[in-house]
């Protein structure tokens, strides 16, 4: 990864901010456990999609919050689908 | 109008008031948030009820409002240009529901402008106590007014021509089933039901979720016209 990624976000409506793993991860944490995903589980889980995203970022010097999300949700789908589809509909519910 | 037919009324608006979509949706945000926080059930018992409890309170206080209001206007008798009126409100609205209230893409995002959504989104995440629940109720149902404001408007017409004490009843009654909807997902995300599957399930159904309640809305609006306008001056004649 280079050594700080831009994330655009909102479409460019809102101020970008470099990458923040921890960020990501604690999202990925919140919705493994909102189906219920026992918390040990939850963890190793969102640190292994965080991995992904990060390997991911490598050669990439800005994308979008969506384009994080959407890399997020491609491979939470691989570990659990439940999750992956709830991380997927957060933003589209309303 | 007979009592029959004013609850009648009252509660097909109500049932069609309860297919609205919007206080599910910041339901199930908020039940996802508040159990991905580490929170206990408890906790979650206690935010989702309060929702549940505000949501229930600002539809009694419109539905008293409105009530009160064509009361001191037009007593129990509305003329029938204002029922005249809530046909057309109704018929509009179903046509708005059929055309709008659904976006055309994945998940179940609404008609409602993106930053209200977004304002919805922050304010379920940053909910921690039970007042803040309870106004979040509040506010996901005044964040549907223009739909919601047909079938509360023709149900308010309807228990103003109830006797006085049946007027309370017929306000509870439209509470109560207006609720319905939501009570039904409380109490499945009370009793540990995978909140994916309930979005899953509000994803895959809400075409027919959204046909349902334009159709409702139409034959309200039929019944009302056919029972009330028709009613009155053919059958009056």
């Amino acid at each position: 990864m280079s050594s700080t990624v831009e994330i655009i976000k909102g479409g460019g409506d809102r101020p970008s901010e470099t990458f923040k793993r921890n960020k990501l991860y604690k999202s990925l944490v919140s919705v493994c456990m909102s189906v219920k995903i026992p918390q040990g589980q939850a963890e190793d889980i969102a640190g292994s999609v965080c991995d992904k995203v990060i390997t991911w970022l490598k050669d990439k010097s800005e994308v979008t919050s969506n384009d994080i999300r959407t890399a997020a949700a491609k491979h939470l789908k691989k570990l659990h689908q439940e999750a992956a589809y709830l991380y997927e509909q957060h933003h589209i519910i309303i | 109008m007979s009592i029959a037919a004013s609850l009648a009324i009252i509660i097909l608006a109500a049932l069609i008031h309860s297919s609205f979509q919007l206080s599910l949706s910041v339901l199930t945000i908020l039940s996802g948030h508040t159990i991905g926080s580490k929170n206990t059930q408890k906790k979650l018992f206690s935010l989702t009820t309060n929702f549940l409890f505000g949501a229930g309170i600002i539809t009694l206080l419109l539905m008293s409002v409105i009530v009160l209001i064509l009361i001191n206007l037009f007593g129990s008798n509305s003329p029938q240009v204002i029922w005249a009126g809530g046909c057309g409100l109704l018929f509009g609205v179903a046509i708005s529901v059929w055309l709008f209230y659904y976006r055309r893409q994945k998940g179940t995002a609404l008609w409602i402008p993106r930053g209200v959504a977004k304002y919805l989104m922050v304010r379920t995440k940053a909910t921690k106590m039970k007042s803040e629940a309870f106004g979040l109720g509040m506010m996901s149902v005044m964040g549907e007014i223009l739909f919601i404001i047909a079938p509360l408007f023709v149900g308010s017409l309807a228990i103003t021509q109830l006797p006085a004490p049946w007027q309370i009843l017929g306000i509870i009654v439209y509470a109560e089933i207006s609720l319905s909807s939501l009570s039904i997902i409380w109490f499945l995300i009370g009793r540990g039901k995978s909140l994916s599957k309930i979005q899953r399930w509000r994803e895959n159904n809400k075409y027919f979720l959204q046909f349902v309640a334009g159709a409702g809305l139409i034959v309200l609006s039929l019944f009302v016209y056919v029972y009330e306008i028709l009613g009155t001056t053919v059958g009056g004649l």
